[in-house]
């Protein structure tokens, strides 16, 4: 099935957004507004959800009418007719589409069965769900992780095709081979040169400071943005 | 700064098809699918995390409420979603110096899609259809997808030097370790914060940082009271 | 299908690296217009001096090598001085317009690169006095220091005549603690009495210019040069790449101001004065070598991807054993220029995929990968192998990031045991897109290093290495060998940008019509 790539998920989700207003600002607006304020947060609330790897949202406003040249051999058929007629002509040009609703677009990217994924993602971070999704037609009737995975799966389209460029290992594991990626080529820079004995020795303190295997050791966090020595000198620089 | 996350980058690209090709869209995405060369550029290229093409014939816009009005559209639609690597300029630069033809495999009977050569319409048959994210999260903003694909060959493989040789005999343990340094060799180098992607983007980080250290000062004093002179 | 490029329209600094063809010196010179219309009739007079890409002593009516040569190109506000319309202006791109020193971010240009360290003439541009901002450059390149100075009196005489309307800008620091020159001068190195193609670092510069179509070069000069194709062979590259007004290799004209005879034959130029730390570089060097196994010659030549004598390529002479070989062979072409010129420059990484001759992140490889990003893991772990067919053309990551590279060191390094001295290379480099082209090789591949799947790491010779994070470069070696990899470790900055800024060189066209201000998109 198109959204399943190994053990990754692809997840296309648009919910429909009530017409509607608060103080005359209409629901879409509110909507987008929250998202806006996500990106204000020390980081984002989809971090508390588990086994996400990358993921966004955005509110359709409306599908674009194509007035840019065409190329194709259907945007053009009409060039092999000697003469063409005038509605033929204006036939081609294209239509215009307009949508009834606006949509609160969510695309992510996650490791596990769909099911687990929202239930988790419900139990995590079910206040800012309702203040995002709250505005969807229907969504007032979800009240647990139970009717927002089924609302979920209502409004999910599947993917034609879903490519996964880096791999679709749990998050612990990525994160985890990150930290590890990183302290080891430290560790090899630092000790190179080293006499053979002092480099096991080196070697050995290594493995159980980072300790590889255990996935709930020294790892990176989900959605680690700064290194930690830098991390204040960071904000002080881009002042 | 909502289309970025550390190294990744989210565009978002929606498209009208005409309904009666749409059969033939999925079929070219089916047949990447299963003919994985297809995708070899794509790979080689290696700037993507994730990336997925979603086709939304007329009548399937998720319809889920009595309230809701029905759609009614003439064109079905193709919506893009990447997660890469780099700037949009590089990024579509890129794909259109090293795949173009898959490009064109991937985006035909869209209405009036120019192809992926010349560049300057392709980049604006791109950015004409592009839609801006309001907020896009990654799990590892420091690493890039190459990043993620070292870092699972390097685990993967000091694991297995540390199973075999953790307690090796000296002389034993350096010929073995040096074989896993020159295995890892083009996968040792060190993540740091990207580089900006942008001017717009650093502006936009550079005040909100800004606007950060305000409000925590502001909390400081309102907590400890004004500063004295 | 081949262009012929009107090389009479098209100034000389354009196609000729004046240094290398016999004018081993230079003087930069930079100016202030305060009033537009009176500037421009200085501008005509200049138009009749500027030296065109003409190919000197050939046929009927031959054009006689000169002993000096001179040409103009102007930054963004000096056109707008110049009061070409504004229709005109929008039309240019806008890293263009905002200047290099604006873009200090994208350009890694931090720490001692800051522009609070730059040359006082540099520092004061685009501030707040207008009356500082350079608006304009014009280079004198002799065949010696004797015709520099006859055609720098010349020009002040002229420039004397139009005092009320142009200033000639001062602020370029010089030998001896000078702050306050008149111009910048460069000049090749001299040892032992020979002119030579090297740097402060020790390394011979100025190798492997890009060919392009329409060039009057031979044809052999394409080999090593140009764009490498799946079957083995170079194509020239697309005019359009260095020139604006002929299509690129993106099968279109690059983007370009309006009216056409404003931007046709014309190009950009990246202007940047970059300080060599050549104590840090002997101290950074003899240390990282201690206990290299190749020694320290091959690990300098590792830094950059050439042996530092004659610019070897390591690819073609990748070990001390090798090199001498290749030495015999150079040496015994000694006189034939061309021969020497092929044995530098057509060379490909087909045979060096996993950098073990060639470093990742040495200098040549990271400025012009050639052909080796169409690369896969292979099945040895440390190996990196070709993909062919992956890409549309093997170089296709690379064929429009290459860039024309000119100028000349300046100072000299006498006291090798100090930083503080006055020492580095003025580099000015040629290309239709600034973005797309100087930036994006600055950014992406100099002082980042992603796709050299080094994350990163950046570039050891002019990576902007500092303290905060500090740098290292892994040296690769032979996947099937037993060798282990090297690192380079602490690397400090090496170099240190001093100056500079974004100009654009018009053909002689749109110089004659600016000096007109007959300049109009409608």
């Amino acid at each position: 099935m198109g959204n399943i790539s190994g053990n990754a998920y692809a997840l296309t989700v648009l919910a429909p957004i009530r017409e509607g207003h608060v103080d005359e600002r209409a629901y879409s607006s509110l909507v987008r507004d929250h998202l806006e304020n996500w990106n204000l947060l020390p980081n984002s609330p989809m971090a508390q959800v588990p086994q996400t790897y990358l993921c966004r949202y955005f509110v359709l406003d409306d599908v674009y009418i194509e007035s840019l040249p065409g190329a194709s051999a259907l945007d053009t058929y009409s060039d092999f007719l000697p003469v063409v007629p005038n509605g033929v002509r204006l036939g081609v040009l294209p239509a215009h589409d307009h949508l009834k609703s606006k949509y609160l677009v969510f695309s992510c990217n996650f490791h596990g069965d769909l099911d687990t994924y929202l239930h988790a993602m419900w139990t995590a971070i079910s206040t800012e769900i309702k203040d995002v999704w709250g505005y969807c037609y229907g969504f007032d009737q979800v009240t647990n992780a139970e009717e927002f995975a089924a609302y979920v799966k209502k409004c999910q389209l599947p993917a034609a095709l879903f490519f996964v460029g880096s791999n679709d290992d749990p998050l612990e594991e990525q994160l985890k081979a990150l930290y590890l990626k990183q302290e080891f080529s430290k560790f090899a820079v630092e000790s190179q040169g080293l006499p053979t004995a002092l480099l096991k020795k080196k070697y050995q303190e290594f493995i159980a400071r980072v300790a590889p295997t255990n996935l709930s050791g020294p790892s990176w966090t989900p959605g680690q943005y700064s290194l930690p020595k830098a991390q204040d000198k960071q904000q002080e620089a881009a002042l | 700064m909502s289309n970025i996350a550390g190294k990744a980058y989210a565009m978002n690209v929606i498209t009208p098809i005409r309904w009666y090709t749409t059969w033939l869209n999925k079929l070219i995405f089916w047949v990447a699918l299963k003919k994985p060369s297809t995708l070899s550029g794509l790979i080689t290229l290696s700037l993507i995390h994730y990336a997925r093409w979603v086709i939304i014939g007329k009548n399937q816009f998720p319809h889920v409420h009595v309230d809701q009005p029905k759609e009614e559209l003439r064109y079905s639609y193709m919506l893009f979603f990447s997660n890469f690597n780099g700037s949009w300029d590089q990024y579509v630069d890129s794909f259109t110096f090293a795949i173009p033809s898959g490009l064109d495999m991937f985006w035909k009977w869209n209405i009036r899609y120019p192809h992926s050569v010349a560049l300057t319409p392709f980049h604006k048959y791109i950015q004409y259809n592009q839609l801006e994210t309001a907020h896009y999260y990654s799990a590892y903003p420091l690493a890039a997808s190459n990043d993620i694909k070292a870092a699972k060959k390097l685990k993967s493989m000091l694991i297995a030097f540390d199973q075999q040789w953790h307690d090796a005999p000296d002389e034993q343990f350096q010929k073995q370790y040096n074989t896993l340094l020159r295995g890892l060799q083009h996968d040792m180098g060190e993540m740091r914060p990207t580089p900006i992607v942008s001017m717009s983007a650093a502006q936009v980080e550079k005040r909100h940082a800004r606007d950060l250290r305000k409000a925590k000062q502001e909390k400081v004093e309102a907590m400890e009271g004004p500063q004295h002179g | 299908m081949t262009t012929v490029l009107d090389l009479m329209d098209i100034q000389g600094d354009v196609v000729r690296p004046y240094g290398r063809f016999g004018f081993p010196v230079a003087r930069y010179v930079f100016f202030n217009i305060r009033d537009g219309a009176a500037a421009r009739a200085f501008v005509a007079e200049i138009a009749a001096q500027v030296t065109t890409a003409a190919t000197w002593d050939q046929g009927p009516n031959p054009i006689p090598r000169p002993q000096a040569t001179t040409n103009i190109a102007f930054t963004y506000q000096g056109l707008k001085q110049l009061e070409l319309p504004r229709e005109s202006l929008i039309g240019f791109p806008a890293e263009f317009a905002m200047g290099m020193k604006q873009r200090k971010d994208i350009l890694g240009d931090d720490g001692p690169s800051s522009p609070e360290y730059w040359d006082p003439i540099w520092r004061a541009n685009r501030e707040k006095d207008r009356n500082k901002d350079v608006h304009f450059f014009i280079s004198i390149n002799g065949q010696s220091q004797e015709f520099i100075e006859q055609r720098y009196q010349s020009l002040l005489a002229l420039v004397a005549k139009y005092s009320h309307a142009i200033t000639l800008l001062t602020g370029h620091r010089g030998n001896d603690g000078a702050e306050d020159l008149p111009y910048q001068d460069v000049h090749a190195i001299v040892e032992n009495g020979q002119i030579t193609a090297k740097e402060h670092f020790g390394y011979t510069d100025g190798i492997g210019d890009p060919y392009f179509e329409g060039l009057a070069d031979p044809k052999e000069r394409i080999l090593g040069r140009g764009k490498q194709m799946a079957d083995g062979t170079w194509a020239p590259l697309a005019t359009g790449e260095f020139v604006l007004g002929h299509i690129d290799e993106a099968q279109e004209y690059p983007p370009a101001p309006k009216p056409n005879l404003l931007s046709r034959n014309g190009t950009y130029m990246v202007y940047r004065k970059l300080h060599e730390n050549v104590a840090s570089f002997d101290q950074f060097l003899e240390r990282e070598s201690q206990n290299y196994p190749g020694g320290k010659e091959l690990l300098a030549a590792k830094f950059v991807g050439r042996w530092r004598d004659n610019g070897a390529p390591l690819v073609s002479a990748p070990d001390a054993e090798s090199k001498k070989a290749w030495d015999a062979r150079f040496n015994a072409n000694a006189g034939n220029e061309a021969a020497q010129d092929h044995m530098l420059s057509n060379f490909t990484y087909d045979d060096d995929m996993s950098g073990a001759k060639c470093p990742f992140s040495a200098h040549i490889r990271r400025i012009n990968p050639r052909a080796s990003l169409e690369f896969k893991q292979g099945d040895n772990p440390g190996a990196m192998v070709a993909n062919p067919g992956a890409f549309d053309t093997p170089g296709a990551l690379a064929n429009r990031r290459r860039i024309l590279r000119r100028g000349l060191p300046y100072g000299d390094a006498k006291d090798r045991s100090t930083d503080r001295g006055n020492h580095g290379i003025v580099i000015m480099m040629l290309n239709a897109d600034i973005s797309r082209q100087f930036e994006f090789v600055q950014q992406q591949w100099i002082n980042y290093g992603n796709d050299f799947k080094a994350a990163n790491d950046k570039e050891i010779l002019l990576g902007n290495h500092n303290k905060e994070y500090p740098s290292k470069a892994v040296i690769q070696v032979d996947p099937d060998s037993d060798q282990v990899p090297y690192f380079v470790r602490n690397i400090p900055r090496l170099v240190e940008t001093r100056g500079g800024d974004y100009f654009f060189i018009p053909s002689l066209t749109a110089l004659r019509m600016i000096a007109k201000g007959l300049i109009d998109p409608t």
